[in-house]
């Protein structure tokens, strides 16, 4: 089986930033296993702490403001405890990352075609002028730029932006990483583009075998290409779940709200959304207990405890499914069904 | 700000009016003892950009004057290069001696030394001091010089200076000034009794014709004295080293102790004089001209070693207000003014005590032999002080003796000042103190402090009080009072033609010019200065004081009287 | 690029035409009589009328502007008989307070100011971009501090006062340095270097302030870009990130800046040129303000125009060259 071949073991990441106001808590306790050629989704609204946890997977948070705990390991190396000459091993090579933005993504001063070859060059320091300018083709092609050649030479500017996610893309495949984290890479882009960049992206993991970590508020993407899910919420997992358990059987108020704001796949649908009421909290000033409770429209049923008590991890659903949350299982699985599809 | 850069900041104007050179004589000058020596070099500090004018036809500015007058320039006299009353007397220069002149002083002659020799070693002969001469006469290429050569000198016809004379015109030049041999004739146009003070001036200076470019001669003259140009850089230095050529023997009054003067241009004039008190290195060996205002009580009154080092002293200038005496035709009426004005705070305003005494006249003590306190002004305050009661008395008589002009008074009189923050200060000081007694001052600016007075001295401006100020060109008070009074006058911006004491005074100017007995004519001239204060046809306000430092090793450092500046070139290295 | 190179070359000469025109008619303008203030003592009309004849200020504004144009291509006569003299080509006029012409005198003193511009500049330039560097870097640390009160006191801080403190300082009260005395350093390499140190150093610490600030700033913004986190993503060093991506970015507007006040200073350092009697462009101009000096005037005028002009036509150019984002428009 692949799934026994585990690539990144996340264990009980937290991350706090120090900012002039006090400290935020980004991201709490936040554990998962990326395997071989899957591909593992994060879900939840902006300031869930999902991009902070792609982020510090390969340390670019700013080191003087943000302390992180816990354990991020990649080939049984761990990365929270890696020097900086291991830490710049394993970027690019090992892990690379794609960006929301691909307009601000790329060095607006340098050619495309340079930054491809860059990024090889770092890891392969003996490689031949010739050998990293076919590499640079090579790349292109892969990512299904027309003429490839001739553009290698233009800057970023000159590309649509779908262009220059595909640039991005190949920018971070051209080591032949074994993780790709794609933070909300689709997210800028037209909608028409989102599909084909989706496209390459998943075509690519099936001729080499990486692992991606997709971050995304959209459950659409998640359906379309997640195997597995985490549902964040004020940088917690709220639920983790098999990507069809999920929307079959989703078992956390949080993910009921965010179903139902997505109402489904199918397009009919769309533009519709229902947004779950009340706004996502301060992290700077965390609301005690379950940190959804005040936009929980269970918290009622109780006894108090959403409001005193933080819950954690547990099996509440399907097989595959766990959540944080107060409510009894029976009910949980009561409610999923109805929200579920 | 220090009086030289007062000078520069307003250009031109000042050497308009109030160009210097005479008679000063230090009230306290400062040298001290030891015995002169050969070697060393003197620096001098500058704010200046540059030496007004090095060409000596063109040089008119005290300061400047007796740089080049004691170092690179001689004339067929001079005055005599010496601390108190002495550096007064005239003597001999490149001429043998003081000039002989005819009876009635029409004609002046002068014998040139043997031996006296250009720095390039050719004899210095009469047609080159005829020639030297003869440039002043070319105002629109030898600008900014004085003019008596072409007032005095008998030359018929126009003569436009030697560039662009016909051969008749110059022929016409030839014959007032001629050459035997060695002997100098001057034919004047008039008696001019003391014809060998002007001579003293370095518009007779030698200047060789073959050597003569015309504008550019103020970079680079030709030396006749015991210094020439080695370097000159405006806004640099100026740098001057021995002139080899120039035989001792020929010279009384030059001693030539220092080998080098550097002249530093374009200083800061703070900096300067921090490094004057500072005396350190080359400093020690350096004399300044001016202190700013902020450091003269530290250097005067705080520090014995420093007040040793530096001197308070009276120059050429008097500073005052002319009336227009056509319009304020009623003597009541400027007593009343000269009363009610309030000297000592124009005086506070522009900068103290260190700015000058109180004047009692218009010639300066210093002029020794022409000066006697005169009689003040009935009730006028010595301190300075405004006597209000007085004027207002002043006032009440004026509307019996003569009711119209009390009446203008009243209504607003004209005063014509240059717009700048000095004289805007000045101005309410006026109106301040005229309204005290009753009169009212409408003050007319002129916009452009360099058209200040070429617009009063227009007959057609019509003010009734303007500024004025003045420096005799050399110790006799006839550069003063009749430039300043008499309708010939270089400077008369009193209108006073029509005072019914005109004729008389225009007499007795004749009478003082005409006497060739030099101390009867110093008492003519005391009679004179006492004869204007009483009509007040101008009002004294300061005989200005000028301050000046030098360095613990320079000794000489006088005050030269006729100059009220150092008498450079007899500087010498401890 | 070459298009666009001569293009801005072409319009910057149309500018500096309109600007000789505006300099021209504005100083004519002014309420000052050149012609009175070459009359001396004994200043009647006949001679202001003379001296007005004699520079050329009694003919029509239009054949005056004519004239001095002519100058810059042909030279210009002076004077007649004996004291006739000429100013060559490329003629700005001729000065009658300092008896030279006024390329001549421009030709003098701006080496000293290009000497004084080039030595501050490359020593401001090390100065701020490097504190700025520090203290982005260690952004909130105490160097940051002390950069943002460096920066603070050094763009209040007025010239003259610097420059006379410094020069009190070191000359005067502690007699580290003699005094300056400005050589050329072909003649005096000593007495050079004692002239323009203190200058220089006041110069650079007092631009250098907000340097200071643009680069600190500047790479604080770039630093949260986005590409520069996919330059660390990449793997790359450090260093690598830092000039590729951090440094690049932070110095596109400081090259833009830079250049132009360097060109500013290359018209004339007014106030440091006065406190350390240096006889510069600067000093030029303020001699020439005071005895209302009108070709002087004009000329370091147009001097400092070309500078300013030129600067920029150099910025343009090389902005393109360092944004490949301009270059195409």
């Amino acid at each position: 089986m692949e799934a026994s071949h585990p690539v990144l073991i996340v264990e009980n990441l937290s991350v706090s930033f120090e900012t002039p106001d006090g400290i935020v808590h980004a991201v709490n306790d936040v554990s998962f296993v990326l395997h071989r050629g899957k591909t593992l989704g994060i879900v939840g609204e902006s300031g869930s702490g999902k991009s902070v946890t792609a982020s510090s997977l390969m340390r670019l948070n700013n080191s003087v403001t943000a302390t992180t705990s816990g354990s991020v390991q990649v080939s049984g190396k761990d990365l929270m405890a890696a020097s900086d000459d291991e830490l710049r091993q394993i970027r690019g090579s090992e892990i690379a990352m794609v960006f929301q933005d691909p307009m601000s993504a790329l060095n607006p001063y340098y050619t495309v075609g340079a930054q491809i070859a860059e990024a090889y060059e770092v890891h392969h320091p003996n490689a031949s002028k010739s050998e990293v300018q076919m590499k640079v083709i090579d790349m292109m092609t892969k990512v299904g730029i027309p003429n490839p050649e001739q553009r290698s030479k233009d800057y970023p500017h000159q590309f649509s932006g779908g262009m220059r996610q595909r640039i991005v893309i190949a920018i971070a495949l051209v080591n032949d990483p074994k993780i790709l984290i794609a933070d909300e890479p689709t997210t800028a882009l037209d909608v028409t583009v989102q599909a084909q960049i989706l496209d390459l992206m998943l075509s690519l993991q099936a001729e080499n075998g990486m692992a991606i970590l997709l971050i995304t508020h959209d459950l659409g993407v998640i359906a379309e290409v997640a195997r597995d899910v985490l549902v964040m919420y004020a940088g917690r997992v709220v639920e983790k779940a098999d990507v069809e358990d999920l929307f079959e059987i989703p078992t956390h108020p949080y993910s009921w709200g965010l179903l139902g704001a997505v109402s489904s796949l199918d397009d009919s649908h769309r533009g519709q959304l229902k947004t779950i009421e009340g706004a996502p909290p301060s992290l700077l000033n965390l609301p005690t207990g379950c940190a959804f409770h005040p936009r929980c429209t269970y918290s009622s049923e109780n006894n108090g405890q959403c409001e005193t008590l933080v819950p954690s991890l547990m099996q509440k659903g399907p097989e595959h499914s766990s959540s944080a949350c107060h409510l009894q299982s029976a009910r949980v699985v009561q409610i999923g069904r109805e929200v579920g599809k | 700000m220090k009086k030289r850069r007062i000078s520069a900041a307003i250009g031109f104007v000042l050497v308009a009016s109030v160009v210097a050179a005479a008679c000063g004589g230090g009230s306290d000058s400062g040298s001290e003892g030891g015995t002169p020596q050969k070697g060393g070099t003197i620096n001098i500090l500058s704010s200046a950009e540059s030496i007004a004018h090095l060409d000596p036809q063109r040089n008119y500015t005290g300061d400047d004057l007796a740089f080049v007058g004691s170092t690179m320039q001689r004339s067929l006299t001079t005055y005599k290069l010496s601390e108190g009353d002495a550096g007064s007397e005239i003597v001999g220069d490149l001429a043998t001696d003081t000039g002989t002149s005819s009876e009635d002083g029409k004609v002046w002659t002068f014998t040139l030394k043997d031996g006296i020799k250009f720095e390039d070693g050719s004899d210095i002969t009469c047609a080159d001091v005829a020639y030297g001469v003869s440039r002043s006469f070319a105002t629109d290429v030898i600008t900014d010089g004085p003019s008596y050569a072409i007032s005095y000198l008998n030359v018929e016809g126009e003569y436009p200076g030697p560039y662009t004379a016909t051969a008749a015109q110059q022929a016409a030049y030839d014959k007032a000034v001629t050459c035997d041999g060695n002997v100098i004739t001057f034919n004047l146009k008039s008696t001019v009794a003391d014809f060998n003070y002007t001579t003293t001036l370095l518009t007779f200076s030698p200047v060789p014709k073959a050597k003569d470019t015309g504008e550019k001669y103020d970079m680079r003259p030709v030396a006749s004295g015991p210094y020439k140009i080695e370097s000159y850089e405006i806004g640099k230095s100026l740098v001057l080293v021995r002139n080899d050529q120039w035989d001792p023997e020929t010279d009384s009054e030059r001693k030539a102790y220092a080998d080098k003067f550097v002249y530093n241009f374009g200083l800061d004039e703070s900096a300067m004089d921090e490094r004057m008190i500072a005396d350190t290195g080359e400093d020690q060996t350096a004399v300044s001209y001016g202190i700013l205002p902020e450091n003269l009580q530290t250097i005067f009154e705080g520090d014995e070693a420093l007040a040793k080092r530096a001197v308070n002293y009276y120059d050429p200038y008097v500073m005052y207000t002319n009336l227009n005496v056509k319009s304020l035709s009623c003597l009541d009426v400027r007593k009343a003014i000269y009363l009610a004005l309030d000297r000592d705070a124009l005086r506070k305003a522009g900068g103290g005590p260190y700015t000058g005494d109180f004047a009692d006249g218009f010639v300066k003590p210093a002029l020794a032999l022409d000066y006697k306190k005169p009689t003040q002004l009935d009730g006028l305050n010595e301190d300075g002080k405004p006597n209000v009661e007085a004027a207002k008395a002043a006032m009440a008589a004026a509307e019996t003796n003569c009711p119209e002009i009390a009446a203008r008074a009243k209504d607003g009189l004209k005063f014509y000042y240059p717009d700048t923050e000095v004289w805007k200060k000045a101005l309410a000081i006026w109106i301040d103190s005229m309204g005290k007694a009753g009169i009212k001052i409408k003050p007319e600016a002129v916009g452009d402090p360099a058209q200040y007075w070429p617009t009063v001295m227009n007959p057609e401006t019509e003010y009734d009080i303007a500024r004025g100020g003045w420096a005799p060109d050399w110790a006799n008070a006839s550069t003063v009072i009749p430039e300043l009074f008499t309708t010939g006058g270089g400077f008369n911006l009193t209108r006073n033609a029509d005072d019914p004491d005109y004729k008389t005074f225009e007499t007795k100017i004749e009478e003082a010019r005409n006497t060739l007995d030099r101390k009867e004519q110093g008492v003519k001239w005391q009679e004179l200065n006492q004869y204007v204060v009483d009509r007040l046809w101008a009002l004294p306000g300061t005989f200005t004081r000028a301050q000046s430092m030098w360095g613990s090793k320079v000794g000489g450092a006088f005050q030269w009287g006729p100059f009220g500046a150092f008498c450079y070139g007899n500087l010498w290295v401890k | 690029m070459f298009l666009f190179i001569t293009r801005r070359l072409f319009f910057a000469l149309l500018l500096l035409f309109a600007v000789s025109v505006v300099t021209y008619l504005l100083f004519s303008a002014l309420p000052v009589d050149p012609a009175a203030l070459t009359c001396g003592k004994n200043c009647k009309p006949e001679l202001i009328a003379a001296n007005r004849v004699r520079l050329g200020y009694d003919k029509p504004l239009v054949e005056q502007y004519w004239l001095f144009l002519k100058g810059i291509f042909v030279g210009r006569d002076y004077g007649m008989g004996q004291a006739a003299f000429s100013c060559p080509a490329p003629s700005l006029g001729y000065s009658f307070s300092q008896h030279e012409c006024v390329t001549t005198l421009i030709g003098k003193t701006f080496p000293v100011t290009a000497f004084l511009s080039i030595g501050a500049f490359i020593l401001w330039m090390f100065i701020g971009v490097g504190s700025g560097a520090i203290a982005a870097l260690n952004k909130g640390k105490w160097q940051d501090r002390l950069a943002n009160a460096f920066t603070a006191i050094g763009v209040s801080l007025p010239t003259f006062y610097v420059g006379l403190l410094v020069l009190f300082s070191v000359v005067i009260w502690l007699g580290i340095l003699p005094f300056p005395h400005y050589e050329s350093p072909l003649e005096d390499p000593v007495k050079f270097l004692n002239a323009m140190i203190l200058p220089w150093i006041t110069l650079a610490v007092l631009s250098a302030a907000s340097y200071t600030r643009l680069t600190r700033n500047g790479m604080l913004e770039a630093m949260n870009e986005d590409f520069v986190r996919l330059g660390v993503a990449k793997g790359l060093t450090r260093r690598v990130v830092l000039r590729k991506y951090v440094m690049r970015s932070a110095m596109v507007p400081i090259v833009t800046i830079a250049g132009l006040d360097f060109a500013a200073l290359l018209g004339g350092a007014i106030i440091t040129e006065s406190v350390f009697s240096l006889p510069g462009m600067g000093k030029l101009s303020i001699r020439a303000v005071v005895e209302s000096d009108l070709p002087v005037l004009v000329g370091t005028t147009m001097v400092a125009a070309v500078f300013i002009v030129l600067a920029n036509v150099i910025v343009d150019i090389s902005y393109g060259f360092l944004d490949p984002r301009v270059r195409e428009k």
